[in-house]
């Protein structure tokens, strides 16, 4: 086990930069998540720590040793592909036992017949034979050990992937988007197999995904990229509920943060008509002496009743979605705008999440409720967060 | 009832039937020929049929004429621009295939003008470098003027099939502690081999056919080569069609035993559950 730190990592190509100046501390044993859209960097990032890719400018230090400039094999790290990247010809045990026999490797290996009797030999050696047998039990692959990849499933070749870095037992672990060649229950299956291999096997893991239930789900830590640099490093918990800007919170959450237009006058917020009593957490803030700032509401911090009231919100139903266990309800505001810019401007109404199955219709005239205890204010120039609520990272652990 | 017989396939038979009939009538007919008495050959109706009877013809070839020496001769030529022309190839094809660098446009159209060069321009030159080199008149010159003409058409099949073997294979193999060397050698070539062998089987036919530097750069009766022989058989006076088409014959079977052995190997998919394809 390692602990991982970047110091001032970037990546360019030519004038292109794909990360620039990346600074993560991530302590031994924990499990970072890279989370970011297609083309934020974070695949190159996991390249980069692998030695697949060069590093332009930075360090990269495994505990206290400096590993930017070592060749992919001496840092000491296993990686799973996207693609599996199986060895087509070999057989599942030798696919699991390759990293081994190539630590034992001689340029002898090469001559035929010598070379294949060697190779046995160490795939065949008591120590060698007993962690690929332990490895393929963990994995469910006993039954697979002689078979080829071709005949295998996704799942299956994927669970070999992972044996193939297991069985080099490495301090970290890098694995680049490996559950997304699979289907929607098998992913979730695998997802839960590999936070068990965490806990089991231990060691870093650092996980590139571009699914943040994934992130949520399996990371202790989570990198938010976009355009190459980390929007907000932390806890899950305290990215979802204290997102560092409104990128962030309109990314992490399902259906994402609401942002809605707001005032802070006279020690109220007011939101269109309506005005709030400020909550303890929230008084003082301003966006240098603005009165104008975004207020962030989860969707399980709205709820919807038929009659208005003090310190409720007027709005017209848009779309109803059920999921089962609760119901989405997309509400357009009659005197508030929201600020969810990568939306359409017909689309820009606040969701809102009620338990069970709702019988409310498309175009009934409603009342949202807010609870200000959860809520966040982001600057509307900056988009970034207003309060100073995140505790710190130390303090957490 | 109704009938099962399938046109479609029907015709596709007949068509395969065809096509096969009239690739292999040529190598029929000198079977044909070869046990034909010389009196027949030219009558009014000619022998559709081989007369076995006649089959010492082939016994009688060997002890008068010095064939074995000439298929070995072909043989050893043959073999040995197969496994240099590959092994000369293998490393270029990589670099053209998977390094970017200065000049790869070049390089890789400069291989393919080599290939519109005919065998008979170059002779002349090839002569008077052998002759520099004491590579006249040896099996060597010739293997090594072969190869020089059969490396640029291989580097580029395997290019194409190197391109095929999908980056992320070779990643991993470096995470796994290969060196470059090492990924070529054990998991490049592997992924390649059915294309290797359709490579290795056209050095090998071109070894084995060469005729214009086989006459040129050898000149002891020893060290010809089947080619060469056979086309020694037709004289100023007569040509003894029989022991052509026997020569002719014998001179085709190892060839033909060389693909249908190597066919084997070469068959599609081998790459087939590396990747999420």
């Amino acid at each position: 086990m390692a602990a991982i730190t970047l110091k001032n990592v970037t990546k360019t190509w030519g004038h292109v930069s794909a990360v620039s100046d990346i600074n993560l501390d991530v302590p031994d044993g924990e499990f970072l998540v890279l989370l970011g859209p297609s083309g934020c960097g974070k695949s190159t990032l996991l390249r980069m720590l692998a030695g697949l890719e060069t590093v332009s400018n930075g360090e990269i230090h495994l505990d206290d040793r400096r590993v930017d400039g070592l060749p992919p094999s001496a840092r000491d790290m296993a990686f799973v592909f996207q693609s599996y990247a199986l060895y087509p010809h070999m057989t599942v045990r030798r696919n699991i036992t390759f990293p081994l026999i190539m630590r034992r490797h001689r340029w002898w290996f090469h001559i035929p017949i010598v070379g294949h009797l060697a190779k046995r030999a160490i795939e065949r050696s008591p120590e060698v034979k007993d962690l690929v047998d332990r490895t393929a039990k963990v994995l469910a692959l006993t039954e697979m050990l002689d078979r080829h990849p071709r005949t295998l499933s996704g799942g299956q070749r994927q669970r070999v992937a992972l044996g193939r870095a297991m069985v080099r037992q490495p301090e970290v672990f890098l694995m680049d988007e490996p559950l997304s060649n699979l289907d929607a229950k098998l992913r979730t299956s695998m997802r839960a197999e590999i936070t068990k291999l965490h806990r089991e096997v231990g060691g870093t893991f650092v996980y590139v995904t571009h699914d943040q239930v994934e992130a949520m789900t399996m990371g202790t830590m989570i990198a938010l990229m976009r355009k190459g640099v980390v929007q907000q490093f932390g806890r899950p918990r305290d990215i979802y509920t204290n997102p560092a800007n409104t990128y962030v919170a309109r990314f992490i959450g399902t259906p994402p943060m609401n942002l809605i237009k707001a005032r802070i006058e006279e020690g109220q917020l007011k939101v269109g008509e309506a005005a709030f009593a400020l909550p303890a957490h929230l008084s003082g803030i301003s966006d240098e002496g603005r009165a104008e700032v975004l207020l962030g509401l989860r969707p399980e911090s709205l709820t919807i009743s038929p009659v208005g009231g003090a310190g409720t919100l007027a709005g017209e139903v848009g779309l109803v979605e059920h999921i089962g266990a609760e119901s989405l309800v997309s509400v357009k505001l009659a005197h508030a705008e929201t600020a969810h810019e990568e939306e359409e401007q017909e689309q820009s109404g606040v969701m809102a999440t009620t338990p069970g199955y709702s019988e409310l219709k498309v175009g009934d005239r409603i009342a949202v409720g807010v609870n200000l205890s959860d809520a966040v204010f982001f600057s509307t120039r900056t988009g970034e967060r207003l309060t100073a609520k995140v505790p710190q990272l130390e303090t957490v652990r | 009832m109704r009938s099962t017989f399938n046109w479609g396939h029907g015709l596709r038979l007949l068509a395969i039937v065809s096509l096969l009939a009239a690739a292999a009538f040529p190598i029929y007919w000198m079977l044909v020929t070869s046990l034909t008495p010389s009196a027949d050959l030219f009558a009014d109706t000619p022998h559709m049929l081989p007369d076995f009877s006649r089959i010492e013809v082939f016994e009688e070839v060997f002890r008068e004429i010095p064939v074995a020496t000439w298929l070995a001769n072909s043989a050893i030529v043959a073999t040995g621009t197969m496994v240099l022309s590959i092994a000369l190839a293998i490393l270029p094809a990589y670099t053209l295939s998977r390094f970017r660098f200065r000049g790869k446009g070049a390089l890789g159209f400069t291989l393919f003008v080599t290939q519109m060069l005919p065998e008979a321009m170059l002779v002349v030159p090839l002569y008077a470098i052998f002759g520099q080199l004491a590579l006249l008149d040896t099996l060597t010159g010739l293997i090594l003027a072969n190869t020089a003409f059969t490396v640029p058409v291989i580097t580029w099949i395997l290019k194409g099939a190197i391109d095929g073997v999908p980056i992320d294979v070779e990643e991993a193999a470096r995470i796994d502690g290969c060196s470059r060397i090492d990924i070529v050698l054990s998991v490049v070539i592997p992924l390649v081999a059915p294309t290797l062998a359709a490579a290795g089987v056209i050095a090998f036919f071109h070894g084995w056919n060469e005729y214009v530097f086989a006459q040129t750069l050898v000149s002891s009766q020893s060290l010809q080569t089947a080619s060469v022989g056979l086309a020694g058989f037709v004289g100023e006076l007569s040509t003894p069609v029989h022991s052509v088409m026997a020569v002719g014959l014998i001179y085709t079977l190892p060839a033909v035993a060389l693909y249908l052995v190597a066919q084997r190997y070469v068959v599609a998919g081998m790459t087939a559950g590396s990747v999420k394809g």
